[in-house]
């Protein structure tokens, strides 16, 4: 294995469910005798992250993020495969190795409801032993890129959402972890508090060089802060690289905007599938190899009744779409 | 070392808490010392007609009393909220912060929340200890020790068993059911374990030794524990502490599903 900070390499984790069907007839045969079936929440995935990175991990619900990230930091054990953090075997949970890794939740809070945070992020300093100087210095830091001087010393449970995860990011983040796994830390929140959650995290990885592994439903999210993304479907890894090249690798289009003085009227069909129209502007898609063809034939022939025109790749929500409901064309890695 | 001073921040941070609800606070003192008054008035009451209840007189039950007030004050005071706290981790999944800290899981969970009013509980019972020590007998130095060995050894079997019962959390989710009969068998320790009959007298002493917990503390401080006993009182807890515990951790692999 490489100097990676997360290596994992065959990763899977079977879960065994007890399924029964409705009715009292059938509860009681289930009672007698279980039906048992297996089900692969991770099936067999390798990828290493170097320190530093910001990676995005993305997937539908239930393709097996939460299940992998559960096992990296060390709550679950695999039902096979291998994975290093930091050079430590996450499910043995040894002390040096939580000491150096947090796992953020945002549907989960580990803050104390009664009391302010201020009095739990204490207790977090005595329980990972930080010093008194560096305990300040990390307090003062990430109050002043949280905002929260008076957050702190309110009872948790007046908080709002919103200052409720940031103050749970201080918490997670006492021990000032080389290491972060970030499950859905932006979920629920409102736009403004999501954008800031965002500026966050990367101004967080830039200024403490923190490896980070992130978990979205929100793709903004992932623009924002992910050069590289991996993306798991049904327990299987579908790609992991660049996120600028996921588009080319897993949608085989292109999108040209083409916004005309007359659009109401003009019939662009032969150009490419019109896939939206909206007044003058009219979207089509086309296919990547020969799209800058058909974008150049468009202002060639259109001329002076154009007004504007862009090539783009489709965006990434429904790139990602595409790849989970099965309809990709092209290869993965 | 470093868990006592876990243990002493916890405390800290729930009495900063409590004092910010005064009235609450005074109101729950009230009800303590009405509760603890009454039941002694009821001894009082009891050996009007009798001077001697099964080898137990005023003095003995009064120490006794007071051993009570002793354990379940220290129940209540953080037994009982973390293991509360405890449960609700289980059902919300919030559990797995404890577990991802570098320190002891158990430790961390069960011993995490206090309700410090509670304190006042145990120093009434200790007020009632003494207040019936100069019948029962000279207090020497030799019941004392043992009187302070019998009462860790009592608040330790209480833990164990509160930590054995909650552990069925892991594999049933919801068991406050079964922590209310916990705390209402608890009551039974008001008497001596000695008067029930022997059925009743063997479940409080074993399964549930909240019969012990309290009586034995009681005996010991009115000189009637002998060496023997307070040895298989000590080998006794141990071994309750050391099961428990294991049978914690073994929910705790369900929990995670660790069982590799």
């Amino acid at each position: 294995m490489t100097d990676a900070v997360v290596e994992v390499r065959d990763l899977r984790k079977t879960f065994r469910v007890t399924e029964r069907q409705e009715g009292l007839a059938a509860t009681l045969r289930s009672f007698v005798r279980r039906q048992r079936r297996d089900i692969n929440a991770v099936a067999g995935i390798t990828f290493g992250i170097e320190a530093g990175e910001v990676v995005g991990f993305l997937g539908p619900n239930g393709a097996g993020k939460t299940t992998t990230l559960k096992m990296l930091s060390g709550l679950l054990y695999p039902t096979g495969g291998e994975a290093r953090v930091l050079g430590f075997v996450p499910w043995r949970r040894e002390n040096a190795y939580l000491q150096q890794m947090t796992l953020l939740m945002g549907n989960r809070t580990q803050l104390v409801w009664d009391i302010p945070a201020a009095d739990s992020f204490r207790v977090l300093q005595e329980i990972y032993r930080v010093p008194e100087d560096s305990f300040r210095k990390t307090v003062g830091e990430l109050t002043e890129l949280l905002e929260l001087q008076e957050l702190v010393h309110k009872p948790v449970r007046n908080l709002s959402l919103g200052e409720r995860m940031k103050v749970e990011f201080a918490a997670g983040l006492i021990q000032s972890p080389r290491v972060a796994f970030l499950d859905e830390p932006t979920i629920g929140l409102d736009i403004s508090m999501q954008v800031r959650i965002r500026r966050f995290v990367a101004e967080y990885n830039r200024r403490t060089g923190a490896t980070i592994l992130l978990t979205s439903h929100y793709m903004d999210d992932v623009v924002a802060l992910c050069k590289r993304v991996i993306v798991i479907h049904h327990g299987q890894l579908l790609y992991d690289g660049p996120l600028a090249d996921l588009a080319e690798r897993m949608a085989p289009f292109k999108v040209i905007v083409a916004t005309l003085h007359d659009g109401a009227a003009a019939d662009l069909s032969v150009y490419g599938t019109v896939v939206a129209r909206d007044e003058g502007r009219i979207t089509l898609k086309v296919d990547r190899q020969i799209a800058p063809e058909r974008a150049a034939r468009l202002v060639n022939d259109l001329g002076d009744r154009l007004t504007d025109i862009s090539v783009e790749d489709p965006p990434i929500e429904e790139v990602i779409d595409r790849v989970f409901s099965g309809e990709r064309v092209g290869t993965a890695p | 070392m470093r868990y006592l001073r876990l243990l002493a921040l916890f405390f800290r941070t729930e009495l900063a808490y409590e004092l910010e609800y005064r009235t609450n606070l005074a109101l729950e003192l009230l009800q303590m010392v009405v509760i603890v008054t009454t039941s002694v008035a009821a001894v009082l009451v009891l050996f009007n007609y009798t001077t001697v209840l099964n080898g137990w007189d005023l003095g003995a039950m009064l120490v006794l009393l007071g051993c009570f007030y002793l354990v379940q004050g220290f129940g209540e005071l953080v037994l009982q909220p973390s293991f509360e706290k405890f449960m609700e981790h289980v059902r919300l999944g919030t559990l797995d912060f404890a577990l991802l800290k570098p320190a002891s899981a158990q430790f961390l969970v069960t011993l995490r929340h206090f309700q410090v009013v509670q304190l006042a509980q145990m120093g009434l019972g200790a007020v009632v200890v003494i207040a019936g020590l100069p019948r029962v007998s000279t207090l020497g130095p030799a019941e004392a020790a043992t009187f302070v060995i019998a009462l860790v050894c009592g608040f330790t079997l209480i833990y164990a068993l509160l930590l054995a019962l909650s552990t069925f959390a892991f594999w049933f989710v919801r068991i406050d059911n079964l922590m209310a009969i916990y705390w209402s068998f608890l009551d039974a320790g008001r008497f001596p374990v000695d008067i029930y009959p022997g059925w009743l007298r063997v479940t409080l002493s074993s399964a549930v030794p909240i019969g012990v917990a309290v009586t034995v503390p009681a005996q010991a401080i009115s000189g009637r524990l002998d060496l023997i006993g307070l040895g298989l009182l000590v080998v006794g807890t141990i071994a309750a502490f050391f099961l428990a515990s294991w049978f914690w951790r073994l929910g705790l692999r369900s929990y995670t599903g660790a069982s590799a």
